[in-house]
């Protein structure tokens, strides 16, 4: 069950860092085309990869968070930089970008109490990622695939 | 001469530590123990040289889970089992702790029940490698793959533990399963009330808490994993409970942050309004990953549902 877990992580981290590639590509486009509408089809499409990503993931049994946790912080992190290289053009869009910065480190303090088998400091820093309303931040940007919360079905 | 048999304790059970959780070698691991001046004959420390895992313990000792496993010390002769345990224990605020237990020395047990051991504690906040005596393991006859006992610790006890031995290739990696507790005044009756018709039927829940990962997007999935873990009590957003059979069998199913989890919980048992009853990840047949406690009566169910490392803190009123 590790050994698959840990297959479905590297596997969707690679997914991730190809996804990664392509979206610089697009960013850069996004860039030179300048204006929110870019930035709107571009964050959508590196929301979309970034919840595919998530939902492979499955959900992880006890023994299993730390990978989890891992694996999120790594997708976060990708969609971040693809976000971030595109071309924010309103307040609301910032704040979306900066949602997703502020999360990088909450996750990464998670997956360190993960490591040391403290569940409960798990639990408790996840309140931190509550308090960002990441999802609402997204629905005031405008973006629809962002605001979705990935649903595993395992 | 005392400090250096001191030192040569805290130096083989540094030595043993370093073992747990990455060798669980049968042989070669401890060393440093001295010779105990009382001999046991090796081939009544035999049946004992084993890896075990705990399955049940006295509540009152606060022990959760643990591991365990007795080797001869190498090149020692006449030959001398030590132990080793980890265990992990609730603290005295619901955190848990691991507590590091060394057993030695090993000394027959009138009558020949079995094996006795001093406990030495292995300090953390004291000096490094210091070894304190902590109270008796007592191990008796194994039958089988089980193995019963006594432990005395911190003055308190005795507790009634029980091992299982374990396979060769059996590996819990530092997560050894919740042992069951052993309750000095453990419900009898089967069930959950005195007529099936009192307990029987479909639940809800009724102390839901508003999904913390409704506004989260991306994060939302990290979120519901996360809000499922601890012993303070995860975030029940909503859930159900179905009570039929016989024996009675509960299904219970509950959402956490986003996520749906189900539970079996078996052997159903109540005295006066304490519930309790064996909680199943994985259908009744699987091993046991917790245990139900609480209060009930009259339609209500209410109390703590234990699974691993989670705690679900749950309320049902029969519809």
């Amino acid at each position: 069950m590790r050994s698959i877990l840990t297959f479905i992580v590297l596997g969707a981290v690679g997914v991730l860092v190809v996804a990664g590639c392509g979206g610089g590509g697009s960013s850069s486009s996004g860039s030179s085309g300048g204006g929110g509408g870019d930035f709107a089809s571009g964050a959508e499409a590196a929301c979309t990869k970034a919840n595919k990503a998530i939902v492979a993931l499955g959900t992880p049994q006890q023994e299993q968070v730390t990978q989890y946790l891992e694996a999120t912080e790594a997708v976060i992190e990708t969609l971040h930089k693809e976000v971030a290289a595109l071309d924010a053009s309103g307040s609301a869009e910032t704040a979306y970008v900066e949602g997703l910065a502020t999360a990088i480190p909450e996750l990464t303090k998670m997956s360190n109490a993960a490591r040391n088998e403290n569940f409960d400091a798990v639990r408790e820093l996840s309140a931190a990622l509550v308090e960002i309303k990441l999802g609402e931040l997204a629905e005031a940007a405008k973006l629809k695939s962002c605001a979705e919360v990935p649903v595993s079905e395992s | 001469m005392r400090r250096l048999r001191v030192l040569l304790l805290a130096s083989g059970a540094i030595t043993l530590l370093a073992s747990v959780g990455v060798a669980w070698a049968t042989t070669g691991a401890t060393t440093g123990y001295p010779q105990p001046k009382v001999a046991v004959p090796a081939t009544i420390q035999a049946p004992f040289e084993d890896r075990y895992v705990l399955t049940a313990v006295g509540s009152g000792a606060g022990i959760r889970s643990g591991e365990m496993k007795f080797e001869f010390e190498e090149g020692s002769s006449p030959q001398f089992l030590v132990g080793i345990s980890q265990f992990y224990t609730y603290g005295p605020t619901g955190e848990i702790e691991t507590s590091l237990f060394t057993f030695y020395p090993p000394k027959e047990l009138a009558g020949g029940k079995g094996l006795g051991f001093t406990v030495l504690k292995v300090g953390a906040s004291a000096q490094y490698g210091q070894l304190t005596e902590d109270g008796e393991l007592r191990l008796f006859t194994p039958e089988g793959d089980k193995v019963k006992g006594e432990l005395r610790l911190h003055g308190g006890g005795p507790w009634p533990v029980e091992f299982k031995v374990l396979d060769d290739d059996e590996r819990y990696a530092g997560s050894p399963p919740p042992a069951k507790q052993i309750h000095e005044s453990e419900p009898s009756k089967t069930g959950w009330g005195g007529e099936p018709s009192e307990y029987e039927g479909e639940y809800e829940l009724t102390n839901g808490a508003e999904d913390p990962t409704a506004k989260a997007g991306t994060l939302g999935a990290a979120i519901g994993v996360a809000q499922g873990l601890g012993v303070k009590g995860a975030v029940v957003s909503s859930g159900s409970m179905k009570v039929e059979g016989n024996p009675p069998v509960a299904t219970v199913d509950l959402e956490t942050g986003g996520t749906d989890r189900t539970f079996t919980l078996t052997d159903l048992a109540w005295q006066a309004d304490l519930r309790v009853a064996q909680v199943h990840n994985e259908g009744p047949d699987s091993p046991p990953v917790g245990r139900f406690e609480g209060t009930g009566g009259q339609g209500l169910v209410k109390g703590d549902l234990v699974s691993g490392h989670s705690v679900y803190k749950v309320e049902f009123q029969l519809k």
